[in-house]
């Protein structure tokens, strides 16, 4: 099982900063496929992922445990 | 006097010789909203010798409860933020240079803006002046901190070119439909938050220690905090910061251009070249048709059509009320440049 952590605009989205997702073995890529379809995330695509607070790209493969967190880019100011 | 930076210089990794060096630092501060305000009045207190501000918009009343550098007066009298936050920082720090701006950060003007600057803040409200920020950094080898925040969330990186990811490396596309401080709001404290870890590494840098290269991005609201290393995002090919870069956000444009300033149900219409229009004249050529048209330091504001038409003595007009950009092209050659 893993951790989800939505940040900024995505947590709003979803209705929920935090969520478990059995993601294990999966990349990083279907993970943000499978978020996108269950809460219509969109801007998951501009969004950075990381792995237990380092950087991941999207061929990056999920074990079990670990906390992903999206962060997608916040423009105002 | 002598007093004045002493507590600042009693901390350990400043002391003596780092506020000697802030005296003696230029920074740019594109953008003088809640993030450029905020960056501004701290950097002004701490001592750099040098601030420039710069800023295309004026001052609303919807600024005010973030917008720290301005006041009920101001909002009033629709003042350019860049002259009244010079004023409200040379009131500050007497003993500093500053230099309000109030035009555009564009591709014409980077170059000569960022001439003998050390560093850059960014404190824009938009992807495509940052994008425009992060390729003249690029270009001329500035290092700028990037600062976003809406609702109660922050998010910074600093950007050293050539040695740190630049923001094409960490966003390939500009984000599209993102959320803004006009349609999903914000509060101060997520302003605060963000310009303070931006001021921080600014102090850092103009006193010789290195910058993060972690992100960090939070919500101050639901305490939520993050720090992420993303030096391995530095992508060798990049378009902005790699050695063949062609820096795609410094091509400049020709003829009128137009930009929708997204949540504000305005358009910003610009001649093709700055111009020195006569804003007295254009008043009294367009009040028998408007009603009342106000002029003050730096601009002309009156109504027409029901929509808000408010001109800069350089030529660019911002448009309330439209959101259609032809439609703005329309009003723009029918009662500005006539």
């Amino acid at each position: 099982m893993n951790k989800i952590l939505l940040f900024a605009g995505l947590q709003e989205k979803a209705g929920k900063a935090e969520l478990q997702l059995e993601a294990v073995n999966k990349s990083i890529k279907e993970v943000k496929e499978l978020l996108k379809d269950s809460y219509q995330l969109e801007e998951i695509d501009t969004s950075m992922a990381a792995v237990n607070e380092e950087y991941a790209n999207g061929d990056f493969v999920v074990k079990e445990g670990d906390t992903i967190a999206f962060i997608p880019p916040v423009s105002g100011g | 006097m002598a007093e004045r930076y002493s507590r600042q210089e009693r901390f350990a990794p400043i002391g003596k010789e780092g506020q000697a060096l802030l005296a003696e630092k230029h920074v740019l501060i594109v953008g003088a909203g809640a993030l450029g305000s905020a960056n501004a009045e701290m950097l002004a207190r701490a001592g750099i010798g040098r601030i420039t501000i710069i800023d295309r918009d004026y001052i609303e009343w919807s600024n005010l409860a973030r917008q720290q550098l301005y006041t009920e007066e101001d909002a009033a009298s629709s003042r350019a933020k860049a002259k009244a936050a010079e004023a409200r920082l040379k009131a500050i720090n007497s003993t500093i240079n500053v230099e309000g701006i109030a035009e555009e950060f564009d591709p014409e003007n980077a170059e000569l803006l960022l001439k003998d600057v050390d560093i850059l803040i960014d404190g824009t409200d938009n992807f495509n002046t940052r994008f425009i920020i992060n390729d003249a950094a690029c270009k001329y080898k500035i290092p700028w901190i990037y600062g976003g925040c809406v609702k109660s969330d922050g998010i910074s990186l600093s950007i050293l070119p050539g040695q740190t990811p630049c923001l094409q490396c960490l966003i390939d596309q500009l984000p599209q439909d993102i959320e803004t401080c006009e349609t999903a709001g914000i509060i101060g404290p997520a302003v605060q938050v963000t310009a303070a870890y931006q001021t921080a590494e600014c102090l850092k840098f103009l006193t010789g220690h290195s910058m993060s290269t972690h992100l960090v991005s939070f919500d101050v609201w639901g305490r939520q905090y993050s720090s992420i290393d993303v030096v391995k995002l530095k992508d060798p090919h990049c378009a902005s910061c790699s050695d063949d870069a062609q820096f795609p956000y410094l091509k400049k444009e020709k003829g009128i251009r137009t930009a929708v300033l997204c949540g504000r149900n305005t358009v910003q219409v610009r001649p093709g070249r700055k111009e020195n229009v006569n804003l007295e004249r254009l008043a009294q050529r367009i009040e028998p048709f408007a009603g009342e048209a106000r002029v003050n330091e730096v601009l002309l504001r009156f109504h027409m059509e029901e929509k808000r038409f408010v001109v800069f003595k350089d030529g660019r007009t911002l448009i309330h009320g439209v959101e259609d950009v032809q439609e703005a092209k329309k009003l723009y050659h029918r009662y500005v440049e006539a």
